[in-house]
């Protein structure tokens, strides 16, 4: 378990990783918190040849409030965003999802926006971006680009990101006044990647009918998924347990092809979501209406 | 015949502070991987990526000319060396050599096939990529049972068959035990492969000189004596110039009590090119390459009356053995220690096995704490809970009607154990009240009513410890064992305490010291406990199978004891007054009655070593005895009782309490009791709940990281409740039992058995653990396929 060996940068300033980037191409890989990348380097699952550190770049590691988002940049670790003051009052989900990454250890280092980048179908933040309509920073030799969670996640470790560019900050909405919300996983044991998981959100009206709502699943497909038919199901109408129910059973409908492997069949993950959406929904219906 | 009481002082039964923690705790302990020597080169190897394939031919050019190469070692380099052999000699046990690289065949993913030696690990793995190994993939056999069927595909074509031992023992009369019973229960159990994970993985380093002849071997290892018998074997050096030593070793669990071709491997090296050889084992090279252990297929048969009281058993254990029938015990290390304790602390008079022991492509199996009895109480006592639903009995009361009382010991079990004492139903009966039984019975039934499911597991247990010869003879495996420790109050009255038990974190730094400390009258301070190097230790077989508190202790109580008659020899003449009338106490020897009258264990030994007037013509100057001790038989016991809820719509397990109740007679540090059954349960834990070592069709271990073989932690072990009963054994040295994997052996049964008693209103069917959610939903119908 050591790696092939690699040369090394370590940039100071964005732009310089940027040129690095692209100067080397698909033979580099960016180290930000490195939970995922070192373990895969050590075990020659990673062979890049270039190492762009980008630990040493100043001024990524900011959590920001601004214009009804939550902006977490790129050397923002995990543990910081989880504690943050402005995570906790505008995006609680954001803080709870992050919460069961790991261990704190692990979330010393880890980055949120390394963990978007890398994309783990079963990881939570990918399917927390997704549902709340994250919006992705890019930046790159031409300037940066904004893309929208549901486009950025394009299958297993896969995103649209160029070789030459790099993810530099997410954009997370704020949470809309008369908003529940709810994460919901099964991992075999805690902070383990999901076998699966569920993240709601559930916005009423001063009658008590879903305007808004938002699911998210992870650790049942190749990439984060939004549960479109089992949101419709709710919307327009108040969340009741018959409304939920369908919703449960529209999620099970849409993953007939939930993937098998050591830990689950499709068939315990296709239920077992099922559980979870319930539950959270109904979690999420019962902060909405204490927040109404 | 009661044997010898150990002179209680200050220290014995005392919960002191391990005295070799320090060192641990700080960093300063120094592994095998901390250690550095001149010139000293890497080893990387090249490991099968096929569970069954032959080799057609190995290139090795590439790896040769790679940057900081120094050597690429196959098969042909080494094979004059003699291939790995079980020494268990049983009849009809075939034997499977293993070469220590692969020769013109693997069998299993993970198996040496080359070394590369290199100036660094990085260069050595980076070489290690560039051999070229021609493969022809076979077919793979993964399942004991398809092994064993007509037709499979064979491991060792000239055995003809991949079952390596098949025999049926019959105790008293089962068949008429089958006749009279009212009802047969039957259950079967795929125990789930898992094994020891210490946190320091395997290791060592060879360094030959050739001017002196002589090889230096460290290993993390649990047999430093041993190792050094094989090396000198193997490598045809004379074992008076082999010294093995054993730094601070990491854990070992029975997975560092046996010999490995890597040892052989890095110990050749080392002689053939005249420098140091180090090879650090890595997670991956340990979960695919060290001995798994655990896994068995059990069919077990219960015959019993309408009132519950159990008449006798049948048995078939599988032992699936794995690529090779291991060198630590052969692969009836599973099935045939399952099958001997079956009857367990029940009363069993008619009972019947049979045994078999069967190689598959995967790790070969070796001994994991509590090796077979795992397995074999896991599938009895899971058993035992459905036969206690089906006749409508408390799963408690069944047991307790049909265990072994105190008025009925010493007996003799029907497979021919002595158990000589202990206390079966007390400590049931303790586990019982410490969860205040009856009340959880109550809360049990409340929540169901809300759709909430808490159960309750009961794991009464014994537990053979003291591995000397008799109780070897008496589990199955006929192998002598014996050990011994060398006592010596050195000229300024401080006492070094040599053993040939070793401890890889049991610390006997601290017990054994406890032993000397109290039979010799002197400060814990005093006495330093020397092991793990064959230079200075004295000559013995090491520390596996809860031998040491027993056999260690009882070596150090023998020789200490010699050595504390010779004190008070000396002292009497020093004192002028007769042995028997002083007084041994806080570095002391004083006339009973004239405290006055004293002399110092330092001048007492001043005096021996240097005073020629107080010694007889011809009298041994020095204070130093050595002893040997090859105990009877001895059996510990408890009770492990496990509450969990279990979560019915998505099968997630809550442990919410863990209560053991041990007897291991004599307790010499409650402390670390309690820490072995901390550990041990964790262990339990894992095996019911997270721990599996998953195989494909193709013999590719799937499970081949910590990201999927899942150790459980901190966040998935609750608090676990120790309380302590005590019956010293009437047959060791100052009573004393060993202990150290009784919660190991009897926490799977509880766990599942939780789980299993949580779900009752769904009639649960569990045929394989561990119990994974997944699991746990098919048990109770919720998902199917």
């Amino acid at each position: 378990m050591k790696p092939p060996s690699f040369d090394y940068f370590d940039p100071t300033t964005l732009d310089e990783a940027v040129a690095l980037l692209a100067q080397h191409g698909s033979d580099a890989k960016v180290l930000a918190g490195g939970q995922s990348l070192v373990p895969m380097l050590n075990l020659r699952l990673a062979r890049p040849a270039v190492l762009v550190d980008l630990n040493w770049v100043a001024g990524l590691d900011y959590v920001r409030a601004e214009n009804g988002h939550v902006a977490v940049g790129a050397l923002a670790r995990q543990r910081a965003v989880e504690r943050a003051a402005e995570v906790r009052q505008r995006q609680p989900l954001l803080g709870e999802a992050i919460r069961l990454i790991g261990h704190p250890a692990v979330r010393n280092r880890g980055t949120v926006v390394g963990s978007l980048a890398h994309a783990d179908p079963a990881a939570e933040l990918p399917a927390v971006a997704v549902a709340l309509g994250a919006e992705l920073v890019v930046a790159g030799p031409s300037g940066r680009r904004v893309v929208a969670a549901d486009d950025f996640f394009v299958s297993y470790l896969t995103v649209d990101l160029a070789p030459d560019e790099l993810l530099v900050e997410a954009r997370f909405p704020a949470l809309p006044a008369r908003t529940g919300w709810a994460i919901a996983e099964v991992a075999r044991r805690f902070g383990d990647f999901a076998v699966a998981g569920v993240v709601a959100t559930l916005t009423l009206d001063a009658q008590g009918s879903a305007t808004d709502a938002r699911i998210g699943l992870f650790g049942v497909a190749d990439r984060p998924l939004r549960a479109t038919a089992a949101e419709r199901a709710l919307l327009g109408q108040p969340p009741d347990d018959a409304r939920i129910a369908a919703a449960t059973e529209a999620v099970r409908a849409a993953l007939v092809d939930a993937p098998t492997d050591v830990h689950a069949s499709g068939a315990y993950r296709r239920h077992v979501a099922g559980v979870l959406v319930g539950r959270a929904l109904s979690e999420a219906r019962q902060r909405a209406q204490a927040a109404g | 015949m009661v044997q010898m009481a150990i002179p209680r002082g200050k220290w014995i039964g005392v919960r002191v502070k391990r005295v070799e923690d320090p060192r641990f705790l700080t960093g300063d302990a120094r592994y095998l991987a901390d250690l550095r020597l001149p010139r000293m080169v890497h080893a990387a190897f090249v490991r099968s990526p096929y569970g069954h394939a032959r080799v057609r031919g190995i290139d090795v050019s590439a790896a040769r000319q790679a940057p900081g190469v120094v050597a690429v070692l196959t098969h042909a380099d080494v094979a004059a060396l003699p291939p790995l052999l079980d020494p268990i000699p049983l009849e009809g046990l075939k034997k499977t050599p293993q070469r220590v690289l692969a020769g013109d065949k693997v069998r299993f993913a993970g198996e040496p096939v080359a070394v590369v030696i290199a100036e660094d690990r990085y260069l050595a793995e980076d070489a290690a990529e560039l051999v070229q190994v021609d493969y022809e993939p076979l077919p793979a056999v993964t399942d004991a049972e398809a092994a064993m069927a007509d037709g499979a595909p064979l491991l060792f074509e000239d055995l003809g068959s991949n079952v390596v031992y098949d025999q049926t023992y019959r105790f008293g009369d089962p068949d008429a035990a089958f006749r009279q019973a009212d009802r047969v229960f039957k259950k079967r159990l795929h125990t789930n492969r898992f094994m020891a994970s210490p946190m320091e993985t395997r290791g060592c380093m060879g360094s030959y000189d050739p001017g002196l002849g002589e090889l230096t071997f460290w290993s993390s290892t649990q047999m430093p004596h041993m190792l050094r018998f094989s090396l000198a074997l193997f490598l045809g050096i004379p074992e008076q110039k082999v010294r093995v030593i054993s730094p601070a070793v990491g854990g070992g669990f029975g997975q560092k009590m046996t010999l490995y071709p890597e040892e052989i491997a890095v110990a050749f090296l080392a002689r053939h090119l005249r420098r140091p050889v180090k090879w650090v084992e890595d997670r991956r090279e340990n979960l695919l390459a060290a001995t798994h252990g655990k896994e068995q297929i059990i069919e077990l048969e219960a015959a019993v009356s309408n009132d519950g009281t159990l008449l006798g058993l049948r048995s078939v254990c599988i032992g699936d053995g794995g690529g090779y029938s291991f060198n630590t015990a052969s692969a009836l290390v599973e099935p045939q220690a399952a099958a001997l304790l079956m009857p367990g602390l029940y009363r069993v008079a008619h009972y019947e096995t049979r045994v078999v022991a069967v190689v598959t492509n995967k790790a070969p199996v070796g001994a994991y704490r509590a090796v077979g009895w795992t397995a074999g109480h896991t599938a009895r006592e899971l058993l035992f809970d459905e036969i206690a639903r089906e006749l409508g009995l408390d799963p408690a009361a069944f047991r307790e009607k049909n265990m072994l009382r105190a008025d009925e010991l010493p007996y003799t079990t029907c497979t021919g154990m002595v158990y000589d004492s202990g206390s079966y139903v007390e400590s049931l009966q303790a586990a019982l009240k410490a969860v205040d039984y009856d009340a959880l019975r109550a809360r049990q039934a409340e929540l169901r009513q809300q759709g909430r499911y808490l159960g309750i597991g009961v794991s009464p247990y014994v537990e053979p410890t003291a591995w000397g010869s008799e109780i070897a003879l008496q589990v199955g495996f006929p192998f002598p064992s014996h050990d011994n420790a060398r006592v010596s109050v050195e000229p300024s009255g401080k006492v070094t305490v040599a053993v040939s038990t070793h401890s890889h974190g049991q610390g006997h730094e601290t017990t054994l010291a406890q032993i000397a400390a109290d039979t010799l009258g002197v400060d814990l301070a005093d006495v330093t406990v020397l092991f793990g190097d064959t230079a200075t230790a004295p000559w013995g077989m090491g520390t596996y199978a809860s031998r040491t508190a027993v056999i260690g202790g009882g070596t150090v109580a023998l020789a200490a004891q010699e050595v504390r008659q010779k004190i008070l020899t000396i002292a009497g003449r020093l004192l002028e007054a007769d042995p028997a009338d002083l007084v041994l106490a806080d570095g002391t020897v004083s006339v009973q009655g004239a405290p006055d009258r004293s002399k110092t264990i330092a001048e007492i030994a001043i005096a021996s070593y240097f005073d020629n007037s107080v010694r007889a013509a011809g009298e041994d100057p020095t204070l130093t005895a050595t002893r040997f001790y090859d105990p009877k038989a001895t059996y510990s016991n408890g009770c492990i009782v496990v509450v969990a809820e279990v979560d019915a719509e998505t099968g997630q397990v809550r442990l919410a309490r863990v209560v053991s109740v041990e007897d291991c007679g004599t307790v010499l540090n409650p402390m670390i009791v309690d820490g072995q059954i901390h550990g041990a349960i964790a262990q339990g834990i894992g095996g019911a709940l997270y721990e599996h070592l998953v195989y494909d069709d193709s013999g590719q271990l799937l499970t081949g990281t910590f990201m999927d073989y899942l150790l459980p932690t901190t966040t998935e072990v609750p608090p676990i409740q120790v309380e302590h009963l005590e019956t010293p054994s009437p047959v060791t040295v100052g009573g004393i039992k060993g202990m150290g994997e009784g919660g190991l052996l009897a926490s799977p049964a509880a766990v599942a058995g939780a789980v299993l008693d949580a779900l009752a209103p769904f009639n649960p069917q569990v045929e394989a653990l561990p119990l994974s959610p997944e699991r746990v939903l098919r048990a109770i119908g919720k998902i199917a396929d």
